[in-house]
């Protein structure tokens, strides 16, 4: 199919866009074409620039400079109103859905070209049902989209845009949220889409979805566009080293060691997401003494309601946390700081800390009590003490204590973070997404660190959806899938195809279970 | 006379004047519904029917012609309204503190364009009103006529915008962006909805419509003005929308609940009886304080109620 | 050709000089406004607001009177800073207020001839009657809280609502249990060892004002310097995070709702032993919500909660008396005071813009203020 369109012209093009935000540029100059018929990925890690460009193109973001041509016309293209008039659909990491609404009103929303000014949503739901049975995208057109499962609620989405005719389909990591079969599904849709004449782009990171699905792929790594080809004349190593833009096979010194005695234990962890569903299933692990054990899997399978449960965050509907031996389960987040748990959140800006307080301020979050008298006070030269040392051991930038911690970089704020929590001198860890959207630089400044609070015999469990990183820094890998832990392997014995696979929701065939 | 007489002219005189009473608050509730539903608490409906009250009584003083009246009034509330629309939808300040700066701003204006408009004028000058206007036959139905069907024009119109309203709510595209703005506004905004404009168009229809229930108050019940006329109606039509679940029809029942509780208050003190009138009158808002307590489960308020929306 | 042309900033300005700027114009334009509102009635602008200066400010009675009426004022504000950088966006400040009257007022009236407290000296009386009207402020603003923290109700509007009950309450008490015996729906005259003694001869300031500004250090202390504080600001900026941090939100939040309800309700209480002196209908009149915007005002910080509510009493006062000696209605001064604030909130957009000057060959930017 690719070949077909290799010659034809771009459909949509974005010329020299630009776009600037508080302190960084989002896009510097960036062009991005795109051709009728063909699956486009937009590949790079995470603040690499690319939603914002398709933001911009579908007129969501308003840009600097440059220009958007289609069919190779300069468009005025300055809201989403534009944008759909022009054929683009967007479908973001986040469902734009209204969730009282049903589905049939949720598809209709905001079309305005009709000279009517009443909805009838009789017919617009026999029209719905047409377009579903012709893409083989069921859906229900009066359910209500707030009880819908997540890739039924994509489906919704999906049809939005045909049904406004569409003729770019823009999808923002739309696997993220899916399951193994959910993404086939999808893909399939996306194939028969794009044979219709249809022009696609999938913004992702997952280097084997773009091997599977696309023609074409598009770089971008801090804002520029690194490189431009064609899917099956690349391979995954040249995509990985273009988009992280250094060696992929980044390495942490790190020497064998016996781990110690069984530190934190989970047995039979059960808990729920946001949404009060199930999302942590009967969840066996143990972590020992002076061992990382890490937990590989893609997002959203529950990595998030483990690390809640293990601190008490997330509602525990069964099983235990015992540490050092002891039941900790029902003990509140405050108590677990106190026994030497500590816990490096993945969303480091709105849990890990808080934007509009200064450093020092967020140098004691979590650990506030140990700062005030006996009065209740707080002891400001002490945290002035504490701050300091902390922006000194683990170099954060700039060293100021009065710096607001909301302006930081994330290299620095995650610096703060974890510094902040090695620097109480616990006896585990629970860490989560560590080096998510870090530069090199402080990517090896946190896998420095962990491997030396386990080289100092702690317990740390390391949740990861990098593979990379898992590889790297973990003793022993379990993996986790749909809420449950599918496998635990030894690193020394694991291959990446096996943890692979078992990412993928297939149980090692060997322990499936409780570790030795 | 026997019991049974001196209780249907009690219910008779109770309904009646629960109708009245709450004709004015059905339609500053109907306004404010829109504002609140395309995700606006406009607080500002009290201050808006002040000013209403005072154009309505002030032209109607000059013009002899209560419609003019009311359309003036309508035309002023659009007026103050867009001004609150900005302030909420560009200027994004606090919602609550705006509509109650508004609402001290709106009795200085209304007070200050009185007294400048009645110097040397002696002795309250009464206006003309919307007179009664009893429905040929209908009124005639013994207890239901009299209760239904002898009412002013105002009061008939309000009734029929409670169908027009819950119709553009739910059967129109209008109805549909606006909901949408009031839920979801980053949803809508992708969709390609002006999430700016549904807001400003919820707020200007609570503003006509919170300035003609100002025109109401001195149109049909009063027939003067001053400064203490509203007296707090407008922040009874935003307890009305939130009673009756920004739904058009349960706000129109919301409105007759609370327009009812005034009127027995009434009544019970002519007839004596031993209960505090206040607990009567609290009731409605201690129904209110229970429903959206959380006890009784979660309410659907529009879920970006107050949420401050900036396109990128 | 050179021109001008207006860009939008990225982030807005926030340098004190750009702000106090700001403020100052916004100032200006309402003072300008009202100035143009008095010509119909024939006044000299410049003189009607000097009358207005002199007598919310300048003269010694005056000030006492504007002092008189910062007083609940603060109170309320400090209430308002205490629930809202908690997360807790209450709004029943009114209805704490007057429950605290009504507190007040019974706890007075237990000093009547005959009743309990009898000849009760006042330095006894006053932690007795701060005790009794905080702790019913308190759990008349817990109910909400109680609501909020453990159902997860919407506590704007309940909070709301709950002021009408409290209006009715009071009107309830009033007529019935505190009444006074004579025609008027009024509690009897309190005894004059329960009131606030006068600070200075010649002026009506009375300790109210001395524990608003005790009220405010202790706030300022509590919050900005106690772990408490901490607890309560970081449940504020963010809940997820408080959990994380080991912080118990909804405890938090209740505490919160406490010490709001507890702040508002010695508003009432300094009124009613302060100025009234007997417990009446309709004594609210908006100070619950004017204290609201007070402490917005002031950024949300006490110390410029009791800045922006000395200045607002002091305009109040200063109306009432230009409304006496020039004969201009005391409405051009709720205009002005108004137009102030809402200028200073519509200000607000214009921090985001800035004014670049356009030539043909290069374009320098120009900074607006700062």
């Amino acid at each position: 199919m690719a070949a077909q369109n290799e010659e034809g012209d771009p459909a949509y093009s974005l010329r020299q866009i630009v776009k600037r935000f508080p302190g960084v540029v989002a896009n510097d100059h960036v062009n991005f074409d795109v051709r009728k018929g063909e699956i486009h990925a937009l590949l790079g890690e995470n603040g690499a620039g690319k939603s914002t460009l398709m933001q911009i193109l579908y007129g969501q973001y308003g840009r600097d400079s440059g220009d958007i041509l289609v069919d190779g016309q300069v468009c005025a293209l300055d809201s989403t109103r534009d944008a759909i008039r022009l054929g683009i659909g967007m479908i973001h990491q986040e469902f734009m859905l209204v969730r009282r609404f049903s589905v049939v009103e949720n598809v209709i929303m905001g079309i305005g070209d009709d000279k009517r000014w009443t909805v009838d949503l009789k017919k617009a739901a026999d029209r719905l049902r047409e377009l579903s049975l012709q893409h083989g995208l069921h859906v229900e057109p009066d359910d209500i989209v707030e009880q819908l499962p997540i890739g039924v609620q994509q489906r919704v989405e999906i049809l939005k845009l045909l049904y406004r005719n569409a003729r770019l389909l823009i999808l923002d990591e739309p696997t993220a949220v899916l399951t193994p079969q959910e993404t086939a599904g999808l893909f399939v849709v996306l194939r028969h889409l794009a044979s219709m004449g249809h022009s696609i782009v999938i913004v992702t990171h997952k280097l084997h979805e773009i091997m599977e699905i696309s023609d074409r792929v598009t770089i971008m790594r801090d804002g520029r566009v690194v490189g431009a080809v064609k899917t099956a004349l690349s391979c995954k190593d040249e995509l990985a080293r273009l988009m992280v833009g250094r060696d992929v096979s980044l390495r942490a010194e790190k020497a064998p060691r016996q781990p110690g005695k069984p530190l934190l234990q989970l047995e039979g962890l059960s808990a729920l997401d946001a949404r009060g569903a199930r999302a942590l299933n009967a969840v066996a692990l143990t972590v020992h003494e002076g061992e990382i054990l890490g937990v590989a899997g893609v997002d959203g399978n529950g990595q998030s309601e483990l690390a809640g449960a293990i601190m008490n965050l997330a509602s525990i509907t069964g099983g235990r946390v015992l540490f050092d031996g002891e039941d900790v389960t029902r003990l509140s987040p405050a108590a677990h700081h106190e026994l030497g748990l500590a816990y490096v959140p993945a969303d480091r800006r709105h849990v890990g800390s808080l934007g509009e307080l200064p450093i020092h301020r967020n140098a004691i979050l979590g650990r506030h009590r140990q700062f005030a008298s006996a009065c209740g006070l707080m002891e400001e030269p002490k945290i002035g003490q504490f701050a300091d040392a902390l922006i000194e051991r683990f170099g954060i930038r700039p060293k100021r204590p009065d710096y607001l911690a909301g302006r930081l970089s994330g290299g620095n704020l995650q610096k703060l973070i974890l510094g902040r929590e090695v620097m109480r001198d616990p006896r585990a860890i629970v860490i989560e997404q560590p080096t998510r959207g870090l530069d090199v630089g402080a990517i090896e400044v946190v896998w420095r660190e962990l491997i030396a609070q386990r080289d100092a015999g702690k317990a740390i469990l390391l949740i990861s959806a990098e593979l990379e990183e898992i590889f790297n820094l973990a003793d022993r890998i379990a993996v986790i899938y749909e809420g449950r832990i599918m496998g635990i392997v030894k690193t020394s014995e694991a291959t990446i195809e096996q943890i692979g696979l078992m990412m993928a929701g297939e149980a090692h065939p060997a322990n499936s279970g409780a570790p030795q | 006379m026997d019991q049974g007489f001196t209780f249907s002219v009690f219910l008779v005189a109770w309904l009646t004047a629960a109708i009245r009473l709450s004709g004015p608050l059905l339609l500053a509730a109907l306004g404010e519904t829109f504002s609140e539903r395309s995700g606006l608490l406009n607080i500002g409906i009290e201050g808006t029917m002040l000013l209403g009250a005072i154009t309505s009584y002030l032209v109607t003083l000059w013009t002899g012609s209560p419609w003019l009246g009311l359309l003036a009034a309508m035309l002023i509330g659009l007026l103050a309204n867009t001004f609150l629309a900005w302030m909420y939808v560009q200027v994004q300040a606090n919602q609550v503190v705006v509509g109650i700066i508004f609402n001290i701003l709106a009795l200085g204006v209304a007070s200050y364009t009185y007294r400048l408009s009645m110097e040397g004028v002696t002795g309250p000058q009464k206006v003309a009103m919307f007179e009664p206007i009893p429905i040929p036959g209908l009124a005639a139905i013994p207890i239901v006529g009299p209760i239904l069907f002898t009412h002013s024009i105002l009061l008939y119109l309000t009734v029929a915008l409670v169908a027009v309203a819950a119709f553009v709510l739910y059967r129109t595209r209008f109805g549909l962006q606006l909901r949408a703005a009031g839920e979801n506004p980053r949803a809508g905004s992708a969709a390609g909805i002006d999430i700016v404009r549904m807001r400003y168009a919820g707020v200007l229809i609570s503003g006509i419509a919170a300035a003609a229930a100002g025109a109401y108050l001195v149109l049909v019940q009063v027939g003067l003005f001053r400064e203490t006329i509203v007296a707090g109606q407008g922040f009874i039509a935003l307890a009305i929308v939130i009673f009756g679940r920004w739904d058009p029809w349960k706000v129109a029942i919301a409105a007759f609940v609370f327009g009812a509780a005034d009127a027995l208050q009434l009544s019970l003190q002519l007839f004596q009886v031993g209960l505090p009138p206040q607990l009567l009158l609290s009731l409605p808002y201690l129904l209110t304080i229970l429903a959206m307590s959380g006890i009784l489960g979660k309410t659907h308020q529009p879920e970006a109620l107050m949420a401050s929306y900036r396109r990128e | 050709m050179k021109g001008f042309s207006v860009e939008r900033r990225l982030m807005p300005v926030d340098t004190s000089l750009s702000l106090a700027l700001i403020t100052l114009l916004s100032v200006v334009a309402a003072l300008v406004i009202g100035g143009v509102l008095m010509m119909p009635f024939g006044a000299n602008p410049f003189l009607a607001y000097w009358q207005l200066f002199e007598a919310g400010f300048a003269t010694w009675r005056g000030f006492g009177f504007t002092l008189v009426k910062a007083a609940p004022l603060i109170m309320v504000g400090l209430a308002t800073i205490c629930a809202w950088r908690t997360g807790f966006a209450y709004l029943g400040f009114e209805g704490c207020l007057l429950i605290g009257a009504a507190a007040a007022t019974w706890t007075a009236m237990q000093a009547l001839p005959g009743a309990v407290l009898e000849g009760v000296p006042f330095f006894m009386f006053l932690p007795m009657v701060i005790a009794v009207s905080m702790l019913s402020g308190a759990i008349w603003s817990g109910i909400v809280g109680y609501f909020k923290s453990r159902f997860g109700g919407n506590e704007v509007i309940t909070s709301l609502m709950m002021n009408y009950v409290a209006i009715f309450l009071v009107q309830y008490l009033v007529s019935g249990p505190l009444r006074a015996k004579g025609d008027l729906p009024v509690s009897p005259r309190l005894p004059e060892n329960t009131w606030l003694p006068y600070l200075f001869d010649g002026s009506r300031a009375h300790l109210g004002i001395v524990m608003a500004l005790v009220a405010t250090l202790l706030v300022w202390v509590l919050l900005l310097k106690s772990r408490v504080g901490y607890e309560l600001i970081v449940t504020g900026l963010n809940p997820k995070a408080a959990r994380y941090g080991g912080i118990n939100v909804g405890t938090r939040q209740l505490l919160a709702s406490f010490l709001a309800g507890g702040l508002a309700a010695m508003a009432g209480t300094v009124d009613i032993l302060g100025v009234h002196h007997r417990l009446v209908d309709g004594l609210a009149e908006g100070t619950g919500f004017v204290g609201i915007v007070v402490a917005l005002l002031g950024k949300l910080n006490p110390i410029g909660c009791v800045i922006a509510a000395i200045l607002y009493a002091g305009l109040t006062v200063g109306a009432d008396a230009m409304q006496r000696q020039a004969g201009l209605p005391a409405s051009v001064i709720f205009i002005v005071q108004s137009l102030i604030i809402l200028f200073v909130l519509a200000s607000d957009i214009l921090r985001y813009y800035r004014i670049s000057r356009v030539g043909p060959a290069k374009t320098t930017p120009v900074e607006v203020s700062g």
